[in-house]
């Protein structure tokens, strides 16, 4: 005979285990949104080929841990980004500077679409796996719960990276420059701020921080020569729900995002796919300017 | 576009008579005439089926980029969600005959009414938005329809990924559907609906409705604050521009026969953009242009081996070269040998080259 708190355990399991795969999955989505929302605060640039250098950030975290392991693609994948991320500034944004938004946006659109195309041209077609690190396989039993510990090992990277970004743009002179920046760029040149040097820093944070993401994607979801399209297309949603140019509004958003897809996926498995456009039309009726009343009416 | 020019251009617009220009209107009446006959029957004699069928499938493209360019041009907003309109038009025309047991030209009605219902609540939903956001929302839109069709709930409609045969038996408008299937008769077809739809698009671009929206681009406050509704001609724009990527659409289905997820993908979407700015968006002429270059450059890559290699030539081709083309006050072939033509013709710089 089970016991009479037996349905109310089960309950508040069930909420646990929700709460926990959501907060797995806005890890990733707020590590993406976030860089995606800095470049745009910075530059008034939408990095339609951000879902590509994640995309590649996960191939190249794949191949280094085929021949050093997962913890050697954490570490180098951000690198090898970043010098990506310089590149991307010195031969995209700057010399499109003067340019108008939607000209930089396809300009980002093509080059993620090359990009991709290169990358499924050395990879194939087929989706890869990675195993996760052994002492990250396997489950931890918390509140009588059973979960596996490369999703908490997610979570606490995902949010603890945020952690580290809030600090540095709240607490450090350089993130204090590009809050200036992004908010008034005349006057903040006038005071002396290098808005260059700025940009060149939040692009190559921006690209290194989706490197982490595909590399902690790897053994968490697949790589697959899909997933730059989704994975662009869930933060776009992001960022338009957070507010474009909201970091605040991106991080609420992407938690909501990820309640929200994994609370659909359990409870309305047939509509799974569209909850989260569902989402956006709803925040977009309640709120036209986003949860961090970004710059989305014009 | 300054001030001035702005209001001159709204003036005149309203006070247009065209009176002092009807020979030339006649004259380009009749060599427009020519031309659309001419590109309907010459090439029904000389091009092989195998070109016929790529040509088609390059003036579709070139429809669907038109629509792409006339809202970049006139609006200054890009749509990035053209493939759910035209693959949405293609499914819905199957589902209509399939499961709903309706003759081909109901089907049609039917599949037309219910996107232009769709375009309406969307555009009320993200007219509104910044240039920017209009792209990711649509961009978004068009991923949503995308997934809908693979949903499990779906798969008796919509066949899943498999996608679904379309039989169309009878007539479909008075057209028998087998003239559909037949490469030069659906070439001729597809080049008059094209020529139609591009002197649509030129007619509205001149119209008082093209000169709003274009002032809207340019100045949307200083348009409010003069008393214009701002909202209203950007929805009837993007209605009308999915209007022509429905067209598109339900041709592709009646032509193919068959209607798949991949219809309603990205890369027609981006294909459809690189399209557009291959031939240029500041006319009619140069979308459709376009097209058919893509169309044909596709082709000849794939001949080659390096079927997948054409688009991503094309895309860095175009997304790379667009500033350049843009600070030589070019976006395309037709801008350029406008300028080759000593500024006979002038290239009116669109907003989207500032």
């Amino acid at each position: 005979m089970p016991s009479r708190n037996a349905p109310g355990q089960e309950t508040a399991a069930m909420i646990a285990l929700l709460i926990a795969n959501s907060l797995a999955l806005a890890s990733l989505l707020i590590m993406l949104s976030s860089g995606l929302a800095l470049i745009y605060g910075l530059r008034d640039v939408i990095n339609f080929g951000h879902g590509a250098i994640y995309m590649l950030g996960a191939y190249l975290g794949y191949t280094i841990a085929l021949v050093g392991g997962f913890w050697l693609a954490l570490l180098l994948v951000p690198i090898l980004l970043a010098i990506v991320g310089i590149a991307f500034e010195y031969l995209a944004l700057r010399p499109l500077q003067r340019r108008s938004h939607i000209e930089v946006a396809l300009v980002t659109l093509g080059l993620g679409i090359i990009l991709g195309q290169i990358i499924i041209y050395f990879y194939g077609g087929e989706a890869r796996s990675v195993d996760a690190p052994k002492i990250l396989s396997g489950s931890v039993t918390i509140l009588h719960l059973s979960y596996p510990v490369y999703r908490l090992f997610l979570i606490v990277t995902g949010l603890g990276s945020c952690a580290l970004l809030a600090l540095w743009l709240r607490w450090t002179a350089s993130g204090l420059y590009v809050r200036a920046v992004s908010q008034d760029p005349s006057v903040a040149r006038m005071m002396g701020i290098n808005a260059d040097r700025l940009s060149l820093l939040v692009t190559s944070l921006s690209t290194a921080f989706a490197g982490i993401a595909g590399v902690l994607a790897g053994p968490y979801l697949s790589v697959d020569p899909g997933m730059d399209v989704v994975m662009i297309v869930n933060c776009l949603i992001i960022v338009v729900i957070g507010g474009t140019g909201s970091i605040g509004g991106a991080i609420i958003a992407a938690l909501l995002f990820g309640f929200v897809q994994v609370a659909g996926s359990v409870f309305l498995p047939n509509l799974a796919a569209l909850v989260p456009y569902i989402l956006l039309m709803v925040v977009l009726l309640i709120a036209p300017g986003g949860i961090g009343r970004g710059r989305v009416l014009s | 576009m300054s001030n001035g020019t702005m209001t001159d251009d709204l003036h005149a617009s309203a006070t247009a008579t065209g009176g002092g220009a009807l020979p030339r209107v006649s004259l380009g009446i009749v060599v427009g005439l020519i031309g659309l006959g001419a590109g309907a029957v010459v090439p029904t004699y000389f091009a092989s089926d195998f070109m016929l069928r790529l040509g088609s499938e390059g003036l579709l493209l070139g429809l669907l980029a038109l629509s792409v360019a006339f809202l970049m041009n006139q609006a200054g907003l890009v749509a990035l969600g053209a493939a759910s309109i035209y693959g949405g038009a293609g499914y819905l025309f199957a589902i209509g005959m399939s499961d709903w047991g309706l003759t081909p030209t109901a089907a049609l009605c039917v599949a037309f009414l219910i996107l232009l219902a769709y375009s309406a609540m969307l555009g009320a939903l993200i007219v509104r938005t910044n240039p920017l956001a209009f792209m990711m929302l649509t961009l978004a839109a068009g991923e949503m329809i995308s997934h809908a069709v693979l949903l499990e709930g779906l798969r008796d409609y919509t066949g899943g990924a498999d996608g679904l045969v379309v039989r169309t038996t009878g007539t479909v408008l008075g057209i028998d559907a087998v003239r559909f299937a037949d490469p030069a008769q659906f070439w001729s077809l597809a080049w008059v609906v094209t020529v139609l739809v591009g002197l649509a698009f030129w007619a509205i671009a001149r119209s008082r409705l093209g000169a709003v929206l274009r002032a809207i681009r340019e100045n949307e406050e200083r348009m409010r604050f003069s008393g214009f509704n701002t909202f209203l001609p950007r929805l009837i724009g993007y209605v009308v521009v999915n209007i022509a990527a429905a067209i598109a659409g339900f041709l592709h289905v009646l032509n193919a026969g068959f209607v798949s997820p991949e219809s309603l993908g990205l890369f027609v979407s981006t294909n459809t953009l690189v399209a557009a700015l291959i031939g240029g968006i500041s006319g009619s002429l140069g979308p459709i242009l376009g097209g058919l270059i893509f169309s044909f450059a596709q082709d000849e890559f794939g001949a080659r081996g390096a079927h997948a290699a054409s688009d991503r030539c094309c895309d860095r081709r175009v997304h790379c070269r667009v500033p350049a083309w843009c600070r030589r006050r070019a976006v395309g072939p037709v801008e350029a040998a406008r300028l080759a033509a000593g500024g006979i013709l002038t290239c009116s710089r669109s907003k989207s080259c500032r």
